[in-house]
C-alpha cells in the first residue's frame, strides 16, 4: 500500500507595492527554515524579472520552464532533480528559478505552474514563494493554493499605504480564513512623516509582525550573497526574521516567553 | 460676439431631425440650414452665411465632398458627423480639412466643446507625440517622473499634455495630483464606441492650463473592465486631442504595457537604481524592445535615483547597460515623499533642485526632438 501522502506548507509572500523587500525576506524564511532542518524549496515566480538567483548567485540548469515543460510531458518523472541547491555551511535548500529568458516567462500558464507546485508539495516541509506585486492570475492561483500568505508592506510614503489598503481589502474580498492572511510590515523604522498608528488605523487592523529597518545589513547581504539568517552576523532584523520563521512553524515565539517572564516577575513585585 | 451659425448637412432623415432639435436647443449656436442633400448644400447653402458646417460623414465620397465643402466655404469650419469614431478615418477627415469628428447623436455640451473647445485647440491635425514610460518591475520613479515631465514640457512650450494612467491596479497619478476623479479610465473604456475625442475630453481631469488626466481605476479588480482594444481606442483618439501624450502602465511586460508601447513613438525603460539587480532588469527588457527594427530610435533608457546625477555616471551606466541612457534624474526621495504626502509635485516645492533641473532637460529634449549630443547631459 502507497504511505499516506502528506502536504507540506506552501508560505506566498505577497504585497501590492514594489520593492517592500519579498524576495529578502522569502530569501530567509527558506535559509532559516532550511537550518533548523527542514526540507525547503524556494520557488521564484516572479517570472519576469526574478532575483532569487541573482541574490544567491545561483546558475541553474534548469528553470521553472523545464520543470513546466515536465509535467506537461506528464513523463511521471521526479521534479526534485530539476531543482537548483544552495548550500552554505552545511544549511542546504532547492530553488526553482525563474525562467532564464524573458518571452518563456510570458508564455508560462498559471495551470501548469501550480501543477508543478502541487507535485513538489508532497516533497518538502516547506515551499515559499516569491510573487510579483499585482493580482495576476498567476498570483491569484498562488494565493489559493497558499497555506499562509505573508502579505508584506512597508511604510514609505502615500501612494504605497493607499496600495497596501486597497491590496489588504481586495485580498479580503477573496474570503480567505482570516488566518491565512498574515500583515507583516518591513522596514518599518525608515525615513517617513507617516506614524505606524495612522496606518494601522487606515488598515483597519494590526500587524502580525513588524520587522525593523536595517538597510546597511540587507544591502550587505545582497552583496555577498549570503542571507541574513546565515552569515552569523546576530542584528536585530536577523532576529526578527527567526521570529517570524518561529511563528510560523510554530514553535513558540521567543517574545511571547519574555512577556510570560515579566508577568512572573512582576507577581513578584507587586 | 461673434455668431455661430450652423448649417446641418445629413443624409439620415431620423438623424436630421433629431440634431435639428438638439442643435435649436442649444444656446449660442443658431441653426441656420439645413440639407439631406450635400450638392444641394455646395450649391444653395451660402446664402444662409454659415460659419459651422457639421457634415456627415457617413455619406459616401466623403473625402471629395470635404474638399469642395472647404472649397465653396473657405471660412467656415467643417465638423464631421458620424455613427462611430475610428482612428484612421478621423484622421483623414482632419487632414482634409475638418476640425473635428463627432459621434451622432451628441449633446449641446458636446457640440459646444467641439465649436469652442476643440476647434481652438493646437493640435490642427497634427497628432500628438505618444510617450511609454514602461519599468521592469516597480518602484521606478516613473510616476513622478512622468508627472513633473508633463509639467515641464506644457510649461516650455505651452502645448497641451494628455496623461493616461493605464497602471490599471495600482496607479498613483490621481494621488500625485491630489484628485478624486469622477471618471477614470474604467468609464473612458466602457464607453469608448459611443466617444469621439471631443467627448473623450470630458474624461480628463484638468490639472494645469494645458495638462489633464485620464486617471487610473480605483481598485484592482477593475482591471478586466478595461480592455486592450478599448485602451488603444483611447490612445488612438488621445493623439488628436493633445500634442504630447505620456501614457503610465503596470510594470513587466504585460498585455497592457505591450499595446502602449507599440502604439508610442518612444518607449521609456525607467528604472531606480538601489543597489540590487537593476541593470540586469534593465538588459533583460532590452532583450526583447531590440528586437523591433527601429528600436534604436524608439527605446530609451531614463535611470532614477542616480547618484552623483552626473555626466560621468550617466557615461559610466551607459557602459554597464551596454545602451545610450537618455537621462537620469537624483534621488530626491524625501521631496518627492513629502510633496506626494501633500498631492503636490516636487517640481513645484523646489523649483531649482537637482531634480527639477534634470527634468526641465529631459522636457527640453523631447520638445526639440535634436540629436543625442555627447557633451551635454
Amino acid at each position: 500500500m502507497a504511505e499516506e501522502q502528506i502536504n507540506g506548507v506552501i508560505i506566498t509572500f505577497f504585497s501590492t507595492a514594489s520593492a517592500v523587500g519579498k524576495t529578502l525576506i522569502s530569501i530567509n524564511m527558506a535559509s532559516e527554515l532550511a537550518r533548523e532542518g527542514y526540507s525547503v524549496c524556494l520557488a521564484d515566480f516572479d517570472l519576469q524579472f526574478g532575483d532569487i538567483s541573482n541574490y544567491l548567485r545561483l546558475t541553474p540548469e534548469y528553470t521553472i520552464t523545464d520543470l513546466c515543460e515536465s509535467i506537461k510531458t506528464d513523463s511521471g518523472s521526479p521534479l526534485m532533480p530539476m531543482l537548483t541547491t544552495y548550500a552554505y555551511e552545511g544549511v542546504a535548500f532547492q530553488v526553482i528559478p525563474n525562467p532564464k529568458k524573458l518571452e518563456e516567462a510570458y508564455n508560462l500558464s498559471a495551470e501548469t505552474i501550480i501543477e508543478v507546485l502541487k507535485n513538489l508539495r508532497r516533497e518538502y516541509d516547506y515551499i515559499i514563494v516569491d510573487t510579483t506585486s499585482m493580482f495576476s492570475v498567476l498570483n491569484l492561483a498562488l494565493l489559493d493554493i497558499s497555506t499562509i500568505v505573508t502579505f508584506l508592506g512597508i511604510v514609505d510614503f502615500i501612494p504605497t499605504i493607499k496600495n497596501m489598503k486597497i491590496g489588504n481589502e481586495t485580498l479580503r474580498t477573496l474570503n480567505y480564513d482570516s488566518n491565512k492572511i498574515r500583515l507583516v510590515l518591513n522596514r518599518s523604522d525608515s525615513k517617513t512623516h507617516i506614524q505606524l498608528k495612522d496606518v494601522v488605523s487606515i488598515l483597519g487592523e494590526d500587524f502580525y509582525h513588524i520587522l525593523h529597518n536595517d538597510f546597511i545589513s540587507a544591502r550587505e547581504s545582497i552583496a555577498t550573497g549570503i542571507p541574513l539568517v546565515l552569515n552569523g552576523q546576530e542584528s536585530e532584523l536577523t532576529q526578527e526574521l527567526r521570529a517570524l520563521v518561529a511563528r510560523y512553524t510554530n514553535k513558540g515565539y521567543q517574545a511571547v516567553e519574555t512577556q510570560k517572564r515579566d508577568s512572573w516577575l512582576s507577581k513578584i513585585f507587586k | 460676439m461673434i455668431n455661430n451659425n450652423i448649417m446641418l448637412v445629413e443624409g439620415n432623415r431620423l438623424y436630421l431631425e433629431q440634431l435639428s432639435n438638439i442643435i435649436r436647443e442649444t444656446e449660442t449656436v443658431t441653426l441656420v440650414a439645413r440639407f439631406r442633400d450635400a450638392k444641394d448644400a455646395l450649391g444653395q447653402g451660402m446664402v444662409f452665411t454659415p460659419n459651422i458646417i457639421l457634415l456627415d460623414a457617413d455619406t459616401p465620397n466623403i473625402m471629395s465632398l470635404l474638399g469642395e465643402f472647404r472649397r465653396v466655404y473657405p471660412n467656415a469650419d467643417i465638423i464631421c458627423t458620424g455613427e462611430k469614431w475610428s482612428a484612421e478615418t478621423s484622421s483623414l477627415y482632419v487632414n482634409a480639412g475638418a476640425k473635428c469628428f463627432l459621434v451622432k447623436p451628441f449633446s449641446s455640451e458636446e457640440l459646444l466643446d467641439a465649436i469652442f473647445a476643440f476647434s481652438k485647440a493646437a493640435t490642427a491635425g497634427k497628432e500628438a507625440k505618444v510617450m511609454t514610460f514602461f519599468s521592469p518591475k516597480g518602484k521606478s520613479g516613473k510616476t513622478t517622473l512622468i508627472a513633473n515631465l508633463a509639467m515641464a514640457i506644457s510649461r516650455k512650450t505651452n502645448a497641451t499634455v494628455g496623461i493616461i494612467d493605464a497602471d490599471l491596479q495600482f496607479g498613483d497619478m490621481a494621488f500625485f495630483f491630489n484628485l478624486k476623479p469622477q471618471s477614470t479610465i474604467v468609464e473612458a473604456a466602457r464607453d469608448t464606441d459611443f466617444l469621439s475625442p471631443v467627448s473623450l475630453s470630458a474624461y480628463f481631469v484638468p490639472v494645469a492650463k494645458n495638462v489633464s488626466i485620464l486617471c487610473g481605476t480605483k481598485e484592482p479588480s477593475l482591471i478586466d473592465k478595461v480592455s486592450i482594444h478599448s485602451l488603444e481606442t483611447i490612445i488612438n483618439m488621445a493623439k488628436t486631442m493633445f500634442q504630447y501624450v505620456l501614457i503610465d502602465v503596470p510594470a513587466g511586460f504585460n498585455p497592457t504595457s505591450i499595446a502602449a508601447a507599440e502604439i508610442a513613438d518612444t518607449t521609456y525603460i525607467v528604472a531606480m537604481l538601489n543597489g540590487g539587480y537593476e541593470v540586469q532588469h534593465i538588459q533583460r527588457s532590452l532583450d526583447v524592445f531590440t528586437t523591433w527594427p527601429d528600436y534604436k530610435e524608439k527605446v530609451k533608457i531614463i535611470l532614477t535615483r542616480v547618484e552623483p546625477c552626473t555626466i560621468t555616471a550617466k557615461q559610466e551606466m551607459e557602459e554597464i547597460i551596454g545602451y545610450p541612457v537618455a537621462g537620469i534624474i537624483p534621488n530626491a526621495y524625501l521631496d518627492v515623499a513629502t510633496a506626494a504626502d501633500d498631492g503636490r509635485m516636487a517640481l513645484d516645492l523646489k523649483p531649482n533642485s537637482p531634480l527639477s533641473q534634470r527634468i526641465n532637460y529631459l522636457a527640453g529634449r523631447i520638445t526639440k526632438e535634436k540629436q543625442e549630443n555627447d557633451d551635454d547631459f
